[in-house]
């Protein structure tokens, strides 16, 4: 049983792609909360959404090829432009005019396009262990070879997606133990787990695809100090992107920085205490 | 002594009158505290300036009226339009654009009307306990308002607020007494009401009714237009047994500008001063809610990545509880090697902690010195500290808020206390703010009335005692342990006072007693010449060591003293007189003597002491526990009016057989001189003192982590 269930559900369709989202509460502000990778869904926010919706207006949704949105096949359908344009649809269809946008990882991407192409719609913004390219990879990721065809892969070279299409279910595996390197971290594992086995390989595959229609460059121009206030928080045990990410976020976007110390990559799961407050705090001065 | 003094003082002048300011602090956004004057001015935020002047650029005003303002006596110089043009001549002066502006009472009005004419000036409103008139006044105060220009006759009560009443002698004053008896309903109120009404009557009563005559403040419809008018934030805090204002005023008002009401439940109209520590908190969010400055870089540490760690409070009255406090410390990292010990300290106790290589808190520069402040109560050889530490209030929640602060973002397991009364009493006014396990420590119980102080005197302290017996038994939780340094027998026969308990019985029911901790064991009489020898002192010599601890206060006794020593020298050749001015008294004050010795501060003093032929010392009990402890004979002067020298103190001594008080004021430099004759060098017999009260603390301190 969920804590708290939407107030209402929709869908929106952009050039034929559906996209589910849900908003609980009516609080001032609205908060959007984006998706990450495609790997999970908009359940990923489970231990953030009944707190804020007492306080805000929160709307998520599944970020094309998970959960209950549609699943194209081609990379270009995940592009970072697409991902941000699917969040102004769903704020448009539910109902709200602006918003602070709360990402990770991934998520980072999209959220800069929207502060820095729609300023207007972006009260602020809060990257949790972003992934925003403004830094090279983790050494340990460095084996990485996403489209060539490894014998018996390992460990990040498990990474790649030829291997998805046959042990897709591996990977999963393998990734959900580098996002959470706090100990006792089962439940957290098993969660992200079991969404991303709700989609597939391909789908994934794909998604990674859309990246390839970003470059640091543009991050870079896109980060450059923003208009609204922002917050990064970051982990120093993420073994997923560098805590050197968010200090470089922070410091490009001139926004603060929470060193969450000893955190993963998936804080607002595993630490979700500490980040509803943080969210909350920084939410609250957009109160009138 | 302020626990904070302005960072810049002023004035402005508008229309011939002086009105002043002054400005403390830096940040954005700045905050304007406006008192309802001319009744009160600036100093009635004293109790929350310190800490909001750590984080924002603070200005207060005294208003006119009152203060180091000018006291015009024409009604118009009180018109709104006047005083709101004083605010933002202040502003200028001050050099803040922008302002979050704290308003108490009828000075609200004020507030919201430079927030609605200058909507640019104005980043939010703080209104305490609002006089606005959208919402009926006190019943009981409608038939004096409305007689307030008639002549009375021997008016009572609320009739006293009287335009004739205030001219005759004495009739404002009684007015005044009256008023802020009902404005602090809340229990334990004494040294508030005596502010208050001080403050009060900084003014004139010419004044007083000008300003009530010129005011015209709005009501009605007036009233709630001004309100709709302000367009900024509002935050709301009103007490729910004003008796100046009623509660229904501040809910009108806050849904009125779409503000944000807060009721302080159980409190009367003067929270700022009754409860500056929440009052404080309110502001502070209040402004960070606006600006979002408190999201400043930051570290939050998972709660099972955290090393257990300690907070140490050593009370920094003079040096009496460093030593112990570092032997405390030592023994408890013995217990648990992993913990890790900061300290909020400040000087003398911070001389010893960094001579130890003990880590002390960065916050530590923001504490306000309490010893500095007892040396500005101290006259000659007289203390009053009963009073001191009644006049230390606004020190005490300044460096209360530091701690907070500290305790809050430190991640600690544990606070120890040595007298730590700041973290002690505002823990118990705001049981909501603990954190961690809390050990508490004293080494007396009770505060005790000096004879000449009379009924007020027994009665103020007895107020104080049922406070904190109230306290532990309202919130046994705040002190997870309560260690008393001695035995049960060192603790003096009297009672709380009044129908209070006897303090004997009532500490063992809420401590456990660790016995004494000198923080050092004493000599053998073996290792005694050897120790002499290392210190430099001879064994043909008569060494008397003169000591006054470390709080600043003992000039006196110092200058009696060295009189003394010619005179005793000429009966005792082979006197060696050696006076330690301690760490907050210059050596190179007093004039120079030959053959005299002056130090000041002196690490590990103990040794010194242990090895003496006499000691002449205060009447504190560190210095005479070392002495007794090593068994030396000494003379003790304890404080005048210092109700623990005089009664606590002694009485331990006493059961020790140690010492010979001594009267300072009955006391000439021959009698001195025939003393350290008659005592130096001579054999003592005193009780044993225990050599393990360090270890023991530190057993019933690690069962709590």
């Amino acid at each position: 049983m969920r804590a708290r269930y939407p107030d209402c559900e929709g869908i929106v369709v952009r050039d034929g792609v559906r996209i589910r989202y849900e908003r609980c509460g009516q609080g001032r502000p609205a908060i959007l909360l984006l998706p990450a990778w495609s790997l999970v869904h908009s359940r990923q926010w489970k231990m953030q959404v009944p707190y804020l919706a007492r306080h805000f207006t929160v709307v998520c949704f599944d970020g094309r090829g998970s959960g209950g949105s549609d699943r194209p096949a081609d990379a270009s359908a995940y592009s970072d432009a697409e991902f941000a344009l699917d969040a102004l649809a769903v704020m448009d269809a539910a109902g709200i005019g602006s918003a602070v946008l709360v990402s990770v990882s991934r998520g980072a991407l999209w959220a800069l396009r929207l502060c820095a192409e729609h300023p207007h719609r972006v009260l602020g913004a809060v990257f949790i262990a972003p992934s925003a390219l403004l830094m090279p990879p983790l050494a340990e990721r460095r084996v990485q070879r996403f489209d060539e065809v490894i014998d018996d892969p390992v460990g990040w070279q498990t990474y790649n997606a030829h291997y998805w299409k046959t042990h897709y279910p591996e990977f999963v595996t393998f990734f959900a133990g580098r996002m959470f390197t706090e100990p006792h971290s089962t439940k957290q594992i098993e969660d992200v787990t079991g969404w991303g086995l709700e989609t597939d390989g391909e789908t994934l595959a794909a998604a990674d695809g859309g990246l390839e229609f970003s470059n640091a460059t543009a991050t870079r121009r896109l980060a450059a100090p923003l208009a609204c206030p922002v917050l990064v928080m970051h982990g120093t045990q993420d073994a997923v992107r560098s805590y050197a990410e968010g200090e470089a976020l922070a410091d490009c976007t001139g926004g603060a920085l929470v060193t969450l110390a000893g955190s993963g990559h998936f804080p607002h799961a595993r630490d979700p205490v500490r980040v509803n407050m943080l969210i909350k705090q920084f939410a609250d001065r957009f109160r009138r | 002594m302020r626990a904070r003094l302005p960072d810049r003082e002023g004035v402005i002048t508008r229309g011939g009158v002086r009105v002043a300011f002054e400005v403390f602090g830096q940040g954005e956004p700045g905050l304007l505290l406006v008192p309802a004057s001319p009744i009160t001015h600036a100093r009635s935020w004293k109790g929350i300036v310190p800490a909001l002047a750590r984080r924002f650029a603070v200005v207060t005003t005294d208003g006119r009226g009152t203060g180091r303002s000018d006291r015009p006596h024409q009604p118009e110089c009180y018109a709104p339009g006047e005083v709101t043009a004083d605010l933002l001549a202040v502003l200028d002066a001050a050099g803040v654009d922008q302002a979050v502006l704290v308003a108490h009472c009828h000075a609200v009005p004020w507030a919201l009307r430079l927030a609605a004419d200058h909507p640019e000036r104005a980043a939010g409103v703080v209104a305490i306990a609002p006089g606005i008139g959208v919402a009926p006044p006190h019943s009981y105060a409608v038939e004096a308002e409305r007689r307030w220009a008639d002549p009375v006759d021997a008016p009572a009560d609320w009739n006293m607020r009287n335009r004739h009443f205030w001219r005759q002698d004495g009739g404002y004053r009684e007015w005044i007494e009256f008023f802020f008896g009902q404005q602090l309903p809340e229990p334990h109120s004494t040294k508030q009401y005596e502010d208050t009404v001080g403050w009060a009557l900084d003014t004139e009563p010419e004044a007083m009714i000008a300003e009530r005559e010129g005011r015209a403040a709005p009501t009605g419809s007036e009233a709630e237009a001004l309100c709709g008018r302000v367009r900024c934030p509002v935050r709301v805090l009103h007490g729910s047994d004003d008796r100046c204002q009623p509660v229904a005023r501040g809910r009108r008002m806050a849904g009125l500008t779409g503000g944000h009401l807060v009721v302080l439940d159980g409190a009367g109209h003067l929270p700022q001063s009754r409860d500056p520590v929440k009052v404080t908190r309110l502001i502070t969010t209040f402004a960070d809610t606006i600006t979002g400055a408190s999201m400043h870089a930051t570290t939050w540490t998972r709660g099972p990545c955290r090393p257990r760690r300690a907070l140490y409070l050593s009370s920094p009255i003079g040096l009496g509880h460093a030593r112990r406090d570092v032997a405390l410390a030592g023994e408890l990292k013995r217990l648990r090697p992993e913990l890790e010990i900061d300290w909020l300290a400040q000087h003398p106790v911070s001389a010893v902690l960094d001579a130890e290589g003990e880590h002390i808190h960065p916050a530590s520069q923001w504490l306000a010195s309490e010893s500095a402040h007892v040396a500005s109560e101290a006259s000659g050889h007289d203390l009053h500290c009963f009073q001191a530490l009644r006049r230390m209030d606004e020190i005490l929640v300044a460096n209360f808020m530091v701690f907070q602060e500290v305790i809050e973002e430190g991640g600690y397991d544990l606070v120890i206390g040595d007298e730590a009364w700041d973290v002690d009493y505002y823990w118990h006014e705001n049981p909501e703010l603990k954190r961690g396990q809390n050990v508490w420590l004293t080494d007396f119980v009770g505060y005790l009335p000096m004879p000449d102080g009379g009924e007020r005197e027994a009665f103020l302290t007895a107020d104080y005692n049922a406070e904190m017996i109230e306290h532990i038994d309202r919130y046994p939780w705040i002190r997870d342990r309560a260690i008393f340094v001695g035995n049960d027998d060192d603790i003096v026969p009297d009672t709380f006072g009044g129908n209070l308990p006897a303090i004997r019985d009532w500490t063992t029911r809420h401590f456990s007693y660790s016995g004494y901790i000198t923080g050092f064991t004493p000599p053998e009489p073996g290792q005694v010449a050897a120790l002499r020898a290392e210190l430099g002192y001879r064994d043909d010599e008569l060494v008397c060591v003169v000591a006054v601890g470390g709080s600043g206060v003992g000039q006196a006794l110092i200058d009696k003293v060295v009189t003394a020593y010619p005179l005793a020298k000429k009966t005792a050749p082979e006197l060696r007189m050696i006076v330690v001015t301690g760490p907050r008294i210059d050596p190179a004050a007093f004039p120079p003597r030959a053959g005299l010795e002056m130090h000041g501060y002196v690490h590990r003093l103990y040794q010194h002491l242990c090895v003496c032929d006499l000691a002449i010392v205060q009447g504190g009990l560190t210095t005479a526990m070392e002495l007794t402890a090593a068994k030396r004979p000494f003379l003790y002067f304890p404080l005048g009016h210092h109700f623990e020298q005089n009664f606590h103190v002694r009485h331990r001594l006493d059961r020790y057989g140690a010492g010979q008080c001594m009267n300072y004021a009955t006391t000439d430099p021959d009698l001195i001189a025939a003393k350290i004759t008659e005592l130096a060098g001579k054999p003592v017999s005193y009780r044993d003192v225990e050599t393990d009260g360090a270890a023991r603390a530190a057993r019933l301190i690690a069962e709590l982590i």
